[in-house]
């Protein structure tokens, strides 16, 4: 590979975890406006730094990254079929229907926003078809996954952007609620740096039949948004 | 547009200009005449927008199925939600398209915001921008994308004008210079006037005046 077509890809990874590109993740908290208004504040940025902590080492690295790398093999393989056994296992190991909501509706409009400009890719076309008939739901992982390589991104670089992107949803939500000031917000996320990337080396990797996820308390946050009257995030 | 979509109609407008308000007007308007409408409700921190129409269309009148309510959260920026990334407001629409293949139109209410709002194409087909005349009659003269650029402005709360200052000759006069050709009505959500050009305004240019998907039916039940 020729430094041109690095540089593609690289950018390509840039573009897919912009908080600009358009997956709706602005809109989630992941649980934490329940937080916020609950009786439990955090009280500063290195709370919230060591929270997104477990979400990544809990929920994210082991469930959704290892999604993504389990979906990358097999798009890789052309094997439409085990893709779609990925999907339906991430989707039944998340218990909060907010949460699942806004991975499907993520991981459909990603597809179709990729699919708008690459036209000619055939897991991409089948993996939309599968959605469209209810086979798969499209979760947001294995969305990823599929347009990533369709970008010629490698898996370990969808991964990081896949937790970076969690991260920078996490640190914005804070923001927007108030809990932190617009530098302690580049500073977590600058800190973070280097869990992100054990995170997603740990878990890539991980087989299907490894995947697991353990963080009830945020899960128990998570069902608490969902009770929330008046709220600013979906999630 | 594909075979799939239901025409969309995008309302826009700041905070208290009545936009839940034309709503609950105009879908028993479109009722009577045999359409049948689905509701997005963007609200920027509760469901309360949604939750009245679900009451007030739905439950009470029988006009629409409680599930043709669908309220949604913005993460705190409802422009971003309906213009530069509208990927949730999509989805749900198309949700909805998927479950509801009888239904005529979609409405999708914005969160209030400012004057610079707008809805992406691929969101909404149509774009009505609502003002209020409390603010005095600035307005339309002050501009801003949603005013300038919208398919139909609605100028409401006529009724109050005289108490607030709020000249109508002025604001008529701006609304066609800032517009052009393009249209605008005033109108009072409180009793109804003016709904019935808005309602015309629908049915000509986003229904092009197309029959009711099922024939003969006039509400709900």
């Amino acid at each position: 590979m020729n430094i041109h077509e690095t540089s593609i890809e690289e950018i390509s990874m840039l573009q897919l975890s912009d908080s600009f590109f358009p997956t709706g993740m602005y809109t989630t908290s992941s649980g934490l406006e329940a937080l916020f208004y609950s009786n439990r504040k955090i009280t500063d940025a290195d709370q919230l730094c060591n929270l997104i902590k477990v979400y990544l080492e809990y929920q994210i690295g082991p469930a959704d990254c290892s999604a993504l790398g389990n979906s990358y093999e097999h798009i890789q393989r052309k094997d439409l079929q085990k893709l779609v056994e990925v999907d339906n296992m991430l989707f039944s190991m998340k218990p909060i229907e907010e949460i699942r909501n806004a991975s499907t509706r993520s991981g459909t409009q990603v597809l179709k926003c990729v699919n708008s400009f690459i036209t000619e890719n055939s897991i991409l076309d089948k993996y939309r078809e599968a959605i469209m008939d209810k086979r798969a739901s499209g979760v947001y992982p294995v969305a990823l996954a599929v347009c990533s390589n369709a970008l010629g991104i490698p898996k370990y670089k969808a991964g990081l952007a896949m937790l970076y992107s969690f991260t920078v949803s996490i640190v914005g939500a804070a923001l927007r609620l108030g809990m932190l000031q617009h530098f302690d917000g580049q500073r977590i996320i600058h800190e973070l740096k280097p869990s992100v990337s054990e995170i997603v080396e740990k878990n890539i990797g991980r087989p299907l039949t490894g995947m697991w996820q353990f963080a009830p308390d945020i899960d128990i946050l998570q069902i608490a948004h969902e009770r929330m009257s008046s709220k600013m995030f979906i999630t | 547009m594909s075979s799939r979509r239901i025409p969309r109609l995008g309302i826009g407008g700041p905070v208290g200009s009545g936009k839940t308000m034309l709503i609950e007007q105009v879908v028993p308007r479109l009722s009577s005449r045999g359409y049948k409408a689905g509701i997005v409700s963007n609200d920027v921190v509760s469901r309360e927008d949604a939750e009245r129409m679900r009451r007030t269309l739905a439950t009470e009148k029988g006009l629409i199925s409680e599930d043709l309510v669908i309220g949604l959260a913005t993460g705190g920026c409802p422009h971003t939600a309906v213009r530069e990334d509208p990927s949730m407001n999509i989805s749900v629409v198309e949700e909805m398209e998927s479950k509801h293949r009888d239904i005529d139109l979609i409405l999708i209410e914005s969160g209030g915001d400012n004057i610079t709002t707008t809805f992406s194409p691929m969101l909404a087909d149509y774009f009505i921008y609502i003002v209020d005349v409390s603010g005095g009659d600035k307005y339309p003269r002050k501009r801003g994308l949603g005013i300038e650029s919208c398919d139909l402005l609605v100028i409401n709360k006529i009724d109050i004008a005289p108490h607030v200052g709020a000249d109508l000759g002025v604001m008529e006069r701006d609304a066609k210079e800032i517009r052009g050709s393009k249209p605008y009505v005033f109108v009072n959500c409180k009793s109804g006037q003016g709904i019935e050009d808005v309602t015309e305004h629908i049915i000509r240019d986003v229904l092009f005046e197309s029959p009711p998907k099922v024939a003969g039916r006039l509400g709900h039940r």
